[in-house]
């Protein structure tokens, strides 16, 4: 590699790194994410405890109900990103300005299985959708 | 290729201030033997107790009593560089549901593990 071209790769990584200075993105999980995928297999009437518990693990929240007994899966996935534009001025400034853009997508769902008496599936629904959780700098 | 790899890490080098590995647990851990040591149709309602403590939950659903015993694990790991900061914090439960009958022995044993997948991870983008 010629030294110029060497110079323009630092060159071109410097000026990435100067437009991306004061950014960050985290993000947090909580659990698997399930989707409609992973329980295609549940049929309300004939899947039983044993199959779901088999296929999906033990929820993380079981409660009694009138017909029967009700099983959370709980998951969440959150994004956070942000970008301050003020450090491009702090060079020329004798403040620390700030102009910070930043969002948050917060997918929370849970995944509810309602069983019977004989702990047969008699119903299952998600309650919220993961939706909207990317990673957005721009939040208007 | 050599020389490019070894300015990456060097370019890597220069612009990291730091890193964290933070961990958090909530509950006592769950171990297999003390679950396994749980025979369904012989252990009672007091043996439960006295091999994992009180539950933490106690549920009442179809004919049976439900122990509930959970326990979460918390790993976040940040890349903190001069000009970029990633983060990312991975939580994970286990619960344990032991079904005790009417007459108070065990009737069905129920273990979710999943803190042992539970990774240390920087990158926050992709799954």
């Amino acid at each position: 590699m010629s030294t110029g071209r060497l110079l323009m790769g630092w060159a071109g990584l410097l000026s990435i790194a100067l437009a991306l200075e004061g950014c960050s993105a985290a993000r947090i999980s909580v659990n698997d994410t399930l989707r409609p995928d992973d329980v295609a297999f549940i049929v309300p009437g004939k899947t039983t405890w044993a199959e779901v518990v088999a296929k999906l693990g033990s929820p993380d929240m079981l409660a009694a109900s009138d017909s029967g007994a009700v099983g959370t899966y709980h998951f969440l996935d959150l994004k956070y990103s942000r970008v301050n534009f003020g450090w491009l001025i702090k060079p020329w400034s004798p403040v620390s300005p700030d102009l910070i853009l930043s969002g948050t997508g917060i997918g929370i769902d849970a995944f509810e299985i309602v069983w019977d008496d004989r702990w047969v599936v008699s119903s299952s629904a998600f309650t919220r959708h993961a939706e909207g959780n990317s990673f957005k700098f721009w939040p208007f | 290729m050599k020389t490019l790899t070894v300015l990456a890490l060097f370019f890597l080098f220069i612009h990291t201030t730091g890193c964290a590995f933070n961990r958090g647990t909530v509950g006592d851990e769950l171990r297999d033997e003390e679950v396994s040591s749980l025979k369904k149709g012989a252990t009672t309602q007091k043996e439960v107790v006295s091999r994992l403590g009180a539950p933490d939950r106690i549920i009442e659903a179809n004919g049976n009593t439900i122990y509930q015993y959970y326990r979460y694990d918390i790993k976040a790991g940040s890349l903190l560089l001069i000009l970029l900061n990633f983060s990312r914090i991975n939580i994970r439960s286990d619960d344990l549901y032991v079904f005790l009958n009417r007459d108070g022995v065990v009737e069905d044993i129920v273990f979710g593990k999943r803190t042992s997948r539970l990774e240390f991870q920087f990158w926050p983008f992709g799954e």
